[in-house]
Order: structure tokens, then C-alpha cells, then sequence
């Protein structure tokens, strides 16, 4: 920032003339944009005047427990309309939630069936309302209204999720908020479906919008809608949605108000409250029966869906005493045109989600989960970037923040006789699925996602397998849907619809749920096209626990400049429906077969080509040679597992063509690799001596700090050369363009050729 | 209507035989132990109840019958204990593992919300289809049914005979698209045929999805065929065994299988889907009977058992409620059910601390029937909502179970002590008093939820309460729901028998479709109907022909046509029934698009209706059907007469919301003497159950032993 002629620099005011300055700012805002006094803060509000009488007066703890009963009810009641009356696939397959919260915006009680990130982020738009809009004059906040927001920036997951948000009035006073969440999709961005990975800033990331008032006495603003629906590829989609989100608000509200009625307003305000405190209260208990220490993970993604690259997201998690202190100093910096960062609010509360569902799944679900956690961060890393750079495909760091937490969890609570659920390795982590645009058989413009982001397979357990392609790892209860229904709707054609991907596993003593294949072409359309938005094609993205291993890496391949519709007719055998046997039998002379890395931004699909992606698998627990031999032979008869992988992991010994297990031969296998592992066993000193680098190799595109201190951040931008920041003083990282990259190597190539001749 | 009919309807349920007897004006009701390995044997013992009642030779009886009718859990116990073939499977390359996968949401699919939630700890259920046992052939047709790779009939033979050798005792067939060309389903059956001839010993049955299920949804359409094929024999053989004990005691006709879609058919006309879950229907068909015939209303149906609570929805003037995709045991299938919910809300659900909200928290753990409530006395520790139902004075230790099992205060108060006392720092009667407040608002909550997700206001229904805990609960339920009224039915200990016998031979035939009506961005309306009105041809056809089949008359079936509609891409799908039989004109369909936006309206609140986005019909059901006479039932209505009882004693009794004891009168089955009328607070303790009028509300009973209970004025309640 340029310091103007004449001005002091603020730090050098003193308090008095800072509290002015603040005072002259606020009064005379230009824009009210994201305030990092709200979405940096994640403690729960202070008790309002109201919350202190509600809780001072004689409601006890039964009689708050019934509103909460009576709360839940209505919550899942105007879930059900959502799930039921939504339109976009995200509203079908149950991404979407209702929620309620106070009345200064804490997020209290969600639909059981609900995600809950969706509704703990929400708490954020909701206190920039009452901030800014209650008392501003040509706004304010009244009974029938609603407003919608979508930019993550003002606290959202990403801008594919918008969000209805309605008052709660009685007698006059605002009482509580409801708010209904859907991911939504389409929302102009500049690649279809609303999760661009070539958004280079935030203004290429579609509809951004700030949370405004879009309905007033109990309906929708037509010219708001119109706004909206001019600003998308599918407006059926826009309009409907929108309708489907304020009418569940509108029948959530009126049973608030009927809990107000039978129970009394101080009842429903104190009922909110004390769920709040009351959970945090029971997190602060269990943080106190955590040992004192610190467990670290460090991991990384292996590409910005633009380019590969190392961006570390590293996690330590300290217990000291009633303290817990997650630390990711040391990430990746900002990346200021990729659309990779997540802003640090959808950060934290994908943490948050974690622990609901993997530590702590008995707990109520509210931002409270959250409230006692103190966290470190650098500024302007990829975790907690500035306003400036696009966060359209956070789901990469997020997806890892809702999945590395609970392998330190496994490593804290190892020793501990009370869980509250099974130990477990990290659930998949990469949001793979397809996500598509263009225009359908029937004639409509669309743009979305395939409903198998919705079945990653889970992590091993401490006494059992991970599950294979169960939930995505933001939920427990979505689904992936029926493919005859999709492809009704949608003219893709899934060639593989689910199938296991044989081989590919996260071994150990107990094994990570296997992912499933995904083949799909395109028929019957005048234009389509596919985009992806995972990586993990490189270095794999879950790691396994206590000498688990963690999950294979993934590439995406296609067969291109072919109609594989007019090839079978030709040869039957020229589709291999299996990802592997495709790609290496490679039938079609002229075809491209082509492997790359599995994040692809946007690219036409013309009729009979095909796209293949693989949902992953969850991290393995333990010793693969602990393993039961049994299970290694269960897996292979159920062709999830070859008898040479089974021999080369497990060292147990299956015949191929009878698939009987060779128990003797299997036990000295085992015994042999056993000594092979001591011969090749070194003191951990002595390892270390050889194996611990200074630093990154120097062609690695490595992002991050190196080894466990955030203290010096190495930057590698792609084409440029490497430096360092400190981890508190970082900077933005500009990339260029990988298609400027390549042109530049072109013309070097050229330049040599010419040269040459 | 009439009091002439001669029939027997019978519930087999899971420990007991109910039996209800219709003979002319005289009604009997029948219990006796179900007889696992031969049905037939607890038949006989619950019928040789009945005709010792009405006092008629069981050959005279049998012989003058104008229909047997059986609803039975035995295919929900069979799918729980996994008794049945190996199953093997055929399905599309690229989808062998659609099944196994359950649409990543099998593992919670039957279970509460609590274990749902619990990733680390969830687990699919056991396969039904070994995973080794399931195959893929190469072929593929597309979404309208086109085929995009043919049918690879060498590839067929070989993976059947893979199954054979692998030991599948039944084969389902499950092809992507068949519902819209199931000529490569059929074509596998007649290869199967082919080569493995229906005339050898030992021939295995081969299922094909289409002929199961109508509608698109392969993983649903999968589910339902291996179920179907999974208790095929097992329903084939018990309920075989029934037909061959009725022929050879006298009864000459066929016999009729109540079916989960409120209807009935022959045996020869029931598949095995169809009958899961027929027992817990029919006590919604004996609901929606009482109803109609006794002009009820609204109606909303509760069975509160020893560990679950049943819901079910009867509206005046509409057609039934239904689930097209219910999920039975933990696995979601395609058929038209009668909507029932259940909760995990029952007299065994055990009572806990909760020490994050420092509350009661009853369920969902139930301690069942073993060991039980610890007043049991059968090694149960836990206290239960039955425990607190002593302790507050409702049962009689003594009487409970008609005295089969004497309940020991001592243990119930010590139970409730010992797990709560110290943590809420109350005594156990009080803590007794928010189990009972926190399980009936926890039930009013699962029905309020029910109904306001239907757009129905609870207060404007009568609430129906069977089921052994129901009458004890339902006035404490109904206060917290704002219902005036509440029927305790008659026969209540045998409703669901009650309720077999009073259901209409239905059959419902769907077929997916994807018929815009309104083009929204052609801006067009449907102009050309013969591809629907020949699906709704086709549709009435088969509906003929199951009813053909069974000899009805077919100059009284009746065709119902209903269209599951949405606007634009939604996920729901209203189902309406259609006022135009064919369609004719653009008028017709105007009609028709009115129709959804008043039933959507009424659901979800009007102005939700989004007919800009477009119109859809994405399914075509028809319902064929042949009204068959009902049993009598016009005079439960409550009764002019209004009579006191002589009570038999009194009993210090505690309720919610009163800080002392209550002296409240006892009464005995005399109290269910037509026109009786007892005020608050007041127990009433039958043979069957037990009737607790709590302070605020009136017992009067009617005819066939039917009690109503009303509330009072509010005032009253203190």
C-alpha cells in the first residue's frame, strides 16, 4: 500500500488518532467488503443482553432440550422440502443443509441430515448483515425479508454455494436466523459448473455476490431473480432454487415462531445459547483429557489444476493442558492467479467438519465444535490468503482439512481408553468426480457436477476396513445417485458407471475403502465438454497410519479423436471397459490415447470420446504383513486385488487360476520379508543423516516451508526462478501462464532448430 | 358395507399369530404363538380360538368363507436373519459394482441418524449377492433405449454358466435401461432357458429388473430384483404351506396375500418385494379403513411396540400415502409402499445421561425384550420407558401382559437411580417424569415432522393409537402435538389382521417416462399424446391381466392413472392423480399441470410452484383395482351415551407437570362397556393393555370395544 504525501503510516498514529481514523472510515465506507473483524473471528459472540436474561430466567436444561427437539424436527422438516423440491444436483444427492442461528449470527442447530460446513460458514454473511445492514438506512433488516450471498470471501465454502438467509422477528425484535444452503453449480463463471480452475482472479469466478436482500415481504424480487438469471448458464436452475430455498426458510420460520408461541421467547433464545455454550463446554472437557503434546502431518497437494507443483498444507496439533492449538504455519504461499486458496473462514470451519464426523461424531453439530480451537496461520498463504486472489477450487485445501486431522486424532487418542469412535486413517480426499457444461439432448444450457464426488472411500480403522466408495468425507449421509436418471437428464453416457478400481488401495493390516472408476463419453449433444478439479496424480493425496499405506495416485486418461460408438460396430473389442486394460490394450489405431495428471480445466468432448477419472481410495492402518491372510484372499476373490499385488504387499500366496491360498508358503514369505526388513533396517540417527535434504531438489516446483517450522517459506513459481520469504511476512505468488510456458519452450525449440540449421 | 361378510384376515408377525374373524355381525379377535417352521400350526391355534368363541365347527367356518387373507412379516424376518438362496447377478459391464457401492449412502440406509453420523464406525450390511457372485455381459442401451453396444450372447452364456458353477441358486438379471427396452433381459432369459431347461431338477429361477420395477434407478431396480429373488422361496414355501393347510381343512378358494401397497392379490399374482412389510401396512390399511368407514378425518396412525413407533398418514379425500423408494431392513428398493415411518422410540428404550446438555436422553439403544426393562427382572440394568411408566403409577405390577410377567418396582426405581439420580441431581420419580415428557415429545416431534412435511397442521387430525405402549401414551403425545382426539381402535391387539382384511385386489404398474408438458424454453406444451396415452394402455393392461388372472369380475375394475411430475430438473416427484383418463387436447394438459401446482402448493407451501422452470411427468403409474366389500366399522363413532364406571381402586399416580401424586381411580375392562365415560386422571387396565386418561382428558368408549379419548379444556390441565 502507497503511503500518500502528507499522510502519517498508521502504525506510526496514535491510538487516539487510529480510533478517528476508524471512526472517519466507517462513516464514510466506499464499499463494504469482506471484514476480517468477522471472518477471522470464529469464537462464539458474546452473550446478548436478551441471551442473559433468556438464561437467567427459570427455563432449565428439560425444557430447553424439548425446543431443541422441536428445533430439530422443523430443521429436518425444511431439509426435506430442500432435498426434495431442489433442482440442482448438489439439492438432489443431499449437499445442502438448513440451519438456525442466534441472533447475532452463531450458527446453533443444523438439520440432522444436513452438512454441516455449509451451515458453520454461514454464521459469517449473517454478521456482515447485522454489521452493516441493519442500520443502514437504504437497506435494513425486516420481517419477510431474505438475502442471498454466494462470494466465499464473506464466509463460504466456495461460490458454487448460495445461501438464503431469512430474520426471525417477534414482536418486533429479531429473535434468530434461518438460513438454507445449496450447492448450487452454475454461477457464470468462466469455465461451466461453477468451480473454475482457470479463474486467474476472483472476477473470473462468475456471480459474486456480497450478501444483499433478494426478497421482501415473504417473495422473491423479480428484477433481483432476472439480474441473477442473466448472469448464469442455466437460469431454470437460478430461478427455481432460489424459490425452493425461501420457501423452506418461510416454513422453517413459521415453526420458529411456534416454538416462540408454546414455549416462550426466552425458551428459544436461551435454548440456542446454551446449545453453544454447553458444547463447547463438552469440547473444552475433552480437550482436557487429551495428552499433552504435539502430532504433526505434513502434506502436499501436487498441482494447482493450472500447473504441477508442491504446495505444502502442513498440520500440527498441540494439547497443552485445556489448550489445542492447530498450527499450519509453513503452507503454501497465496497463490494470487490460481484458484486453488481458501479463504481462512471455510478453512477453519472444514476443520471443524473433521472433527464432527471423525473424532467427535456424537457431538451436536454447531460452530461451537470449533470456538475453544486456537489457531496459527501465516497471512497470505494458501490457507489464509488475501481477498485478491480467486478461491474457486478451495475444495483442494479444504478437502485436506477435512481429512488429515483425524490420522492426529488416531495418533492422540491411541493410548487413551475412552473414544468417541473408531481410530481411523484419512477418508479420500480429491473432489472426483466430473464436472461438465454445455447443451443437453433436450435442448438446455447446463453446467455441473457428477454426483460420485458423493463416494470417496474411508480410511481404515483401527479394527476393521475402510468402507469403499462410502459418503463424500464433508458428510454422512449424501449419495451418488441413480446414473439411468443422469443421463436422462444429461447426454453423457457412463461406460463405467461404478466399478472398483482393482489394485489400487491403500494397504495395511486393515485396508482404505477403495474408489471406483469412472468412464464416461458424450452423445446426442451440439456441444459438450468436461472439466475436472482433483490432483493426487503424482504424490498421493491420504497417507496412511501406523504403517499404513496411503492411497495410490491417480491419473485422468482419454481417448480422443474417436467416435467409440462407430468403432464398436467396426470392433467390439476396441472398449475395454476398465480404465487400465483401455489404456494398455489401446485397440483404436488412430485414437490419442492420452495420461495426464487428473486436474484438467475445461475442454470440449466431442460425441464417442472418452474421459476416464477414478474416485480414491482412504488411507490403510497398520502392518501390511498383520494383515489376515483370509481378507487378502476375500479381497482377490472379489477382484479387488490381484494374486500378484497380494504376494508383492501382503506376502500371502494365492494361486491365480484357483484362488486358493497357499497358507505355509504365505507364513514364510512373511518371515523372509520380516528378516528383509531388519537387514535393511537402520537407527533412526543414521537414517535421518542420509535422508534429510537441506532443501527441495532444485527442479522441484516446491511451495512451502521445508521440514517442520514455518519460519522460511520457499517459493517456486513454474518457469522462475526459487526464493524465500519469511512465513510472517509472506507475499502473494504470481504464476504465469503454463500456455505462455509452453510457448516460450516452443520458441526456444525453434530457436535451437533455426539455430542448428 | 356390510355386517354379512364371512372372513378371516391374519397378521403372522415375528412372535405372534394375530387372527380376526369376521362372521356375519359377529367379530372375534385370535392370538397365538407363530410356528416358524410351519406356519400353518400357529394359524391353526389362533383359528381354534376364534371358532371356540363364535362357537362354530372349524369346517363349517372354513367352508362358508368368502376369502382368507394373510399380511405377514415373514419376508422382513427372513431378509433380517438372511435366510435364503445364494443369489446371483447379472448386470451391464462398467456397473459390477453399483450394488456393492449402494450410491455411497448404503451404510446408513435403515439406520438412525446417530449411526449414520458415525463415519469411523459405519459398515454396509452384508451382501446379499456374495460380490464373487456377481457378473457383467457386454451390452449397453442408452437413456431412450437405443442400443449402443449389442448384447454379447457368447459372453451371456459363459458368465451364466460361471453362476451356475459358482452355485446360484436364483439368477437376477439387472440390465442398465431395461425399464425402456427390456429386450436384452429378455433375451438373456431365453438363452438362460436355452441352456439351462426349466424342466431339469434343480433349475434355478432367473429375475428380470423390468418386470419387478417399472422405473428407472439401476441400483434401487437391483435391490428390489435380489430381494425379490432372495425370498422367493422362502414366501413361496410358507406361504405354499398355508394355501395346501386351508385347502385341506375345508377352504376351496384362493387364497389372497395382503401386499406393502395396501392392496391384495392371489398368491399366484404376489411377488416377494410385495409382501415386506405387509403386516405393519395393514395396521395403516385397518387406519385408513376406520377412517373412511367411520368418517374420521384426517387421520394419523401410531403403533408404539416395545421398540419402535410407527407412523403412518391417512387423508381424507386423497389417495394413499406412498414411498416409491422405502427402504427395507437396510436396503433401498423400488416399489410402491404405503408410507410408514419408524422410530426408535418404544416401551424398552433406554433411558440415559446426557452429559453435554445435562439431560435425559432416551434411545436410541433399546433394551428389547431381552433383557428387557429392568423391572423385567430378567437381567436388565438399564432403566427404559417402561420402568418410568411404573414408577409413576400407570401399570399394574401385578397385571401386566395379562399377568405373564410380574414387574418388580424395586428394580425399576433402582435402575433409574443408579444411571441418572446423581448426574441430574433428582429423584427417581422425577426423573421417571422426564423420561415419560421427553419419549412423547420425541414421538409428537417424529409425527409433527411427518405431517408438516406433507403441509398438514397436526391439530386438524385424530390421531390413532395401537400397539401394546399406544393407549398408555397418547394422550401425553397428543398434547405436545396440539390433537384434540385420539382413538385407541378396536381390536387394537390385532389391527394389523384387522386391517388385511379390509383392503381393495390392487395391482400398481409403473413405467419411467420423460415427457415435457411444458418446454420452457420452447416456450410449448405437450401436442402429441399418443407415446402417453398408449403407455397409460399399456399400464391399464397389465392391470387387467393380474386381475384376469385371479378371476375377478372385469366389468368392476377400476383404473386410477397418477403421474409423478416435477418442475424443471427437481429432484421430487409429486405424484398427482390424473382427472383425464386420455389425453386429448392442450386443455387436457393445462388440467393436469393445475392439478400439480394445487397438490405442490398444498405440500410445499403455496407460491413454491415453479412451472416457469418447466413441467415433467417422469413417471406413469396406474393403479387397477376391484372394490371388494369392507367389514363394518361405521359405529365406532363415539357413542350419545355417556355413563360413569364403578372404579375397582385408587392408585397414587404422578404426571408431568403436577409436583405431587395424583389419586387417580382404576378401572378394569368393564370400563370398555359402550358409552362409558371417565374424566382425568385415570387408568383403565384391560387383558390387552392398559389406558391411561391422563389429567385434562376424557375416556368414552364405543362400540367394538373403541375408546376415545378428547381433550378438555386446556384450563383443566394444571
Amino acid at each position: 500500500m502507497s503511503v500518500e504525501k502528507g499522510a502519517k503510516n498508521s502504525s506510526d498514529l496514535s491510538l487516539e488518532e487510529k480510533e478517528l481514523l476508524e471512526q472517519f472510515v466507517d462513516d464514510n465506507q466506499l464499499y463494504y467488503g469482506p471484514d476480517p473483524k468477522i471472518v477471522r473471528n470464529h469464537k462464539l459472540m458474546p452473550r446478548t443482553q436478551e441471551e442473559e436474561c433468556a438464561l437467567e430466567s427459570d427455563i432449565d436444561a428439560q425444557r430447553i432440550n424439548l425446543v431443541r427437539g422441536r428445533l430439530e424436527s422443523a430443521l429436518e422438516e425444511g431439509f426435506n422440502m430442500v432435498e426434495k423440491m431442489g433442482v440442482a444436483p448438489g439439492a438432489k444427492w443431499g449437499d445442502l443443509v438448513t440451519a438456525i442461528f442466534t441472533a447475532s449470527g452463531d450458527m446453533a442447530q443444523i438439520a440432522p441430515s444436513g452438512i454441516g460446513v455449509f451451515a458453520s460458514v454461514c454464521q459469517y454473511p449473517i454478521k456482515f448483515i447485522n454489521k452493516y445492514w441493519t442500520n443502514e438506512s437504504t437497506v435494513g433488516v425486516k420481517d419477510g425479508d431474505g438475502f442471498i450471498h454466494n462470494d466465499s470471501r464473506y464466509g463460504g465454502v466456495h461460490n458454487t454455494d448460495q445461501s438464503m438467509i431469512v430474520p426471525v422477528f417477534y414482536s418486533g425484535k429479531l429473535i434468530c436466523w434461518i438460513a438454507t444452503i445449496i450447492h448450487e453449480g452454475e454461477n457464470g463463471s468462466i469455465e461451466p459448473g461453477g468451480l473454475p480452475s482457470i479463474a486467474e482472479s476472483p472476477f473470473d469466478e462468475g456471480l459474486k455476490m456480497s450478501p444483499f436482500r433478494c426478497a421482501e415481504n415473504f417473495q422473491l424480487k423479480r428484477d433481483i431473480v432476472n439480474f441473477l438469471q442473466n448472469s448464469v448458464r442455466d437460469p431454470k436452475l437460478q430461478y427455481a432454487d432460489m424459490k425452493v430455498k425461501l420457501h423452506a426458510s418461510l416454513r422453517l420460520r413459521e415453526r420458529v415462531l411456534s416454538v416462540i408461541e408454546e414455549f416462550g421467547k426466552e425458551a428459544l433464545v436461551g435454548s440456542l445459547r446454551k446449545t453453544l455454550e454447553d458444547t463447547e463446554a463438552e469440547v473444552r472437557r475433552r480437550i482436557g483429557e487429551l495428552p499433552d503434546g504435539t502430532v504433526r502431518i505434513n502434506t502436499w497437494l501436487d498441482h494447482s489444476l493450472r500447473e504441477p507443483l508442491l504446495a505444502k498444507v502442513p498440520m500440527a496439533v498441540t494439547i497443552d493442558d485445556d489448550r489445542m492449538i492447530f498450527d499450519f504455519r509453513g503452507a503454501c504461499p497465496e497463490l494470487a492467479n490460481r484458484s486453488i486458496n481458501t479463504h481462512i473462514s471455510a478453512f477453519k470451519t472444514c476443520l471443524a467438519t473433521n472433527m464432527i464426523l471423525y473424532v467427535w461424531p456424537d457431538l451436536p453439530v454447531n460452530q461451537a465444535i470449533f470456538s475453544p480451537i486456537e489457531m496459527l496461520t501465516n497471512r497470505n498463504s494458501l490457507v489464509d490468503p488475501s481477498n485478491d486472489s480467486p478461491n474457486a477450487m478451495s475444495l483442494l485445501p479444504l478437502f485436506r482439512a477435512m481429512s488429515i486431522p483425524s490420522s492426529l486424532f488416531a495418533k492422540l487418542y491411541f493410548c487413551l481408553p475412552k473414544r468417541y469412535t473408531a481410530l481411523t486413517a484419512s477418508h479420500y480426499n480429491q473432489p472426483a468426480t466430473f464436472i461438465y457444461g454445455g447443451v443437453t439432448q433436450h435442448g438446455e444450457v447446463t453446467g455441473n457436477f457428477c454426483a460420485d464426488i458423493n463416494g470417496n472411500g474411508t480410511g481404515a480403522r483401527e479394527d476393521n476396513d475402510g468402507e469403499n466408495a462410502m459418503s463424500p468425507l464433508f458428510g454422512a449421509v449424501a449419495d451418488t445417485g441413480e446414473h439411468e436418471l443422469a443421463e436422462e437428464e444429461l447426454p453423457y453416457v457412463r461406460l463405467v458407471g461404478q466399478q472398483l478400481a482393482k489394485d489400487r488401495i491403500g494397504f495395511g493390516k486393515y485396508r482404505g475403502g477403495l474408489g471406483y472408476e469412472q468412464m464416461v463419453t458424450v452423445r446426442s449433444s451440439s456441444f459438450w465438454g468436461f472439466m475436472t478439479g482433483q490432483c493426487g496424480s503424482k504424490h498421493p493425496s491420504v497417507y496412511g497410519v501406523f504403517g499404513g499405506y496411503g492411497c495410490p495416485a491417480y491419473p485422468l486418461a482419454k481417448v480422443k479423436g474417436i467416435n467409440i460408438f462407430n468403432e464398436v460396430k467396426e470392433n467390439p473389442n476396441a472398449l475395454k471397459l476398465d480404465i487400465v486394460e483401455m489404456m494398455n490394450a489401446q485397440e483404436i489405431p488412430d485414437a490419442d490415447y492420452i495420461v495426464q495428471q487428473a486436474a484438467m480445466s475445461f475442454e470440449p468432448c466431442a460425441e464417442g470420446e472418452i474421459y476416464m477419472i477414478c474416485q480414491g481410495a482412504g488411507g490403510g492402518y497398520g502392518d501390511v504383513l498383520e494383515r489376515d491372510p483370509f481378507q487378502v484372499l476375500k479381497d482377490v476373490e472379489e477382484n479387488i486385488l490381484s494374486t500378484a499385488l497380494a504376494e508383492e504387499i501382503y506376502k500371502v500366496i494365492i494361486d491365480p487360476e484357483t484362488l486358493i491360498l497357499d497358507e505355509p508358503a504365505s507364513i514364510n514369505a512373511r518371515c523372509e520379508e520380516r528378516e528383509k526388513r531388519k537387514v535393511r533396517g537402520r537407527p533412526y540417527k543414521e537414517f535421518c543423516k542420509d535422508w534429510v535434504q537441506p532443501g527441495p531438489s532444485e527442479d522441484l516446483p516446491y511451495m512451502g516451508s521445508w521440514g517442520d517450522t514455518g519460519e522460511e517459506i520457499i517459493a517456486s513459481p513454474p518457469g522462475e526462478s526459487r526464493y524465500t520469504m519469511r512465513g510472517d511476512e509472506m507475499a502473494a505468488v504470481m504464476l504465469s501462464n503454463p500456455k505462455d510456458r509452453r510457448i516460450r519452450e516452443l520458441e526456444n525449440e525453434i530457436w535451437q532448430l533455426r539455430n542448428k540449421n | 358395507m356390510t355386517n354379512e361378510i364371512k372372513r378371516i384376515s391374519v397378521d403372522i408377525g415375528g412372535t405372534f399369530t394375530d387372527c380376526f374373524v369376521s362372521w356375519g355381525a359377529q367379530y372375534v379377535q385370535a392370538k397365538a404363538l407363530t410356528t416358524h417352521h410351519n406356519l400353518a400350526l400357529g394359524f391353526n391355534d389362533a383359528l381354534d380360538i376364534a371358532v371356540k368363541e363364535l362357537g362354530v365347527d372349524k369346517l363349517t367356518l372354513l367352508s362358508q368363507l368368502e376369502s382368507v387373507r394373510y399380511a405377514t412379516t415373514l419376508g422382513t424376518n427372513a431378509l433380517i436373519e438372511r435366510k435364503g438362496p445364494r443369489i446371483g447377478m447379472l448386470t451391464t459391464e462398467g456397473f459390477a459394482s453399483t450394488v456393492p457401492c449402494s450410491r455411497g449412502r448404503g451404510h446408513g440406509d435403515g439406520l438412525s441418524y446417530e449411526e449414520k453420523h458415525d463415519i469411523p464406525r459405519a459398515s454396509r450390511p452384508e451382501p446379499i449377492v456374495p460380490i464373487p457372485m456377481i457378473k457383467t455381459v457386454s451390452e449397453r442401451l442408452a437413456y431412450d433405449g437405443s442400443v449402443l453396444l449389442p448384447l454379447d450372447e457368447d459372453d451371456v452364456r459363459n458368465k451364466l454358466r460361471d453362476l451356475v458353477d459358482q452355485g446360484a441358486e436364483s439368477i437376477v438379471v439387472v440390465l442398465i435401461n431395461s425399464v425402456v427396452n427390456p429386450s436384452n433381459e429378455l433375451r438373456i432369459r431365453e438363452i438362460y432357458q436355452e441352456e439351462y431347461p426349466g424342466y431339469f431338477l434343480g433349475a434355478v429361477p432367473m429375475l428380470l429388473s423390468h418386470q419387478i420395477v417399472g422405473r428407472k434407478g439401476e441400483y434401487a431396480r437391483a435391490t428390489s430384483t435380489i430381494i425379490d429373488g432372495f425370498l422367493h422361496k422362502v414366501m413361496y414355501q410358507g406361504l405354499g404351506t398355508l394355501e395346501l393347510n386351508l385347502r385341506a381343512s375345508g377352504y376351496k378358494k384362493p387364497m389372497l396375500i395382503n401386499h406393502n401397497s395396501g392392496g391384495m392379490a392371489q398368491l399366484n399374482s404376489t411377488d416377494a418385494l410385495q409382501t415386506v412389510h405387509s403386516g405393519p401396512v395393514s395396521g395403516i390399511a385397518a387406519s385408513e379403513h376406520l377412517a373412511l368407514n367411520g368418517a374420521l378425518g384426517n387421520v394419523i396412525a401410531t403403533d408404539m411396540g416395545g421398540t419402535s413407533f410407527d407412523i403412518g398418514v391417512v387423508t381424507e379425500g386423497e389417495e394413499k400415502h406412498y414411498d416409491f423408494q422405502p427402504v427395507i431392513d437396510r436396503w433401498l428398493v423400488s416399489v410402491p409402499m404405503i408410507h410408514l415411518v419408524t422410530l426408535g422410540a418404544g416401551g424398552g428404550s433406554i433411558a440415559s445421561y446426557d452429559r453435554l446438555y445435562d439431560r435425559v436422553k432416551i434411545g436410541p439403544e433399546s433394551a428389547g425384550s431381552t433383557p428387557g426393562p429392568a423391572c423385567y427382572g430378567r437381567g436388565g440394568d438399564r432403566p427404559t420407558v417402561t420402568d418410568a411408566d411404573l414408577l409413576l403409577g400407570y401399570l399394574d405390577p401385578n397385571n401386566y401382559a395379562k399377568g405373564r410377567i410380574k414387574l418388580d418396582e424395586t428394580k425399576a426405581e433402582s435402575a433409574l437411580a443408579c444411571e441418572l439420580s446423581d448426574k441430574l441431581n433428582m429423584d427417581a420419580i422425577s426423573i421417571a417424569k422426564l423420561v415419560k415428557e421427553n419419549i412423547d415429545q420425541h414421538m409428537a416431534n417424529g409425527v409433527a415432522t411427518e405431517l408438516r412435511s406433507r403441509g398438514y397442521i397436526p391439530d386438524e387430525f385424530t390421531m390413532l393409537a395401537y400397539g401394546g405402549n399406544g393407549p398408555l401414551h397418547c394422550c401425553g403425545i397428543a398434547n405436545a402435538l396440539g390433537i384434540k382426539k385420539v382413538l385407541a381402535p378396536p381390536f387394537a391387539s390385532v389391527f394389523s389382521a384387522l386391517g388385511a382384511g379390509n383392503v381393495d385386489q390392487l395391482h400398481i404398474h409403473e413405467m419411467s417416462t420423460f415427457t415435457t408438458l411444458f418446454d420452457t424454453n420452447k416456450k410449448s406444451l405437450l401436442t402429441t399424446f399418443e407415446e402417453l396415452n398408449s403407455a397409460i394402455d399399456e399400464l391399464e393392461l397389465r392391470g387387467r391381466e393380474d386381475l384376469i388372472r385371479q378371476g375377478v369380475d372385469i366389468s368392476k375394475l377400476q383404473y386410477r392413472i397418477e403421474f409423478d411430475m416435477r418442475y424443471g430438473n427437481q429432484r421430487v416427484e409429486t405424484p398427482v392423480v390424473s382427472p383425464i383418463r386420455r389425453f386429448k387436447s392442450m386443455s387436457d394438459v393445462l388440467t393436469l399441470i393445475s392439478k400439480l401446482h394445487e397438490r405442490y402448493g398444498e405440500q410445499y407451501g403455496e407460491g413454491s410452484q415453479a412451472a416457469e422452470a418447466g413441467v415433467r411427468i417422469n413417471t406413469i403409474r396406474v393403479a387397477s383395482f376391484l372394490e371388494v366389500e369392507k367389514v363394518d366399522f361405521s359405529r365406532i363413532l363415539p357413542v350419545e351415551e355417556r355413563v360413569g364406571a364403578v372404579s375397582v381402586g385408587e392408585r397414587d399416580c404422578h404426571f408431568v407437570g403436577y409436583t405431587e401424586p395424583v389419586e387417580t381411580r382404576l378401572y378394569d375392562d368393564q370400563a370398555l362397556k359402550v358409552g362409558t365415560s371417565i374424566d382425568g386422571p385415570a387408568l383403565v387396565t384391560t387383558e390387552a393393555t392398559t389406558y391411561l386418561v391422563e389429567p385434562g382428558w376424557n375416556f368414552h368408549s364405543s362400540n367394538h370395544g373403541a375408546v376415545w379419548f378428547t381433550r378438555l379444556g386446556l384450563g383443566e390441565i394444571k
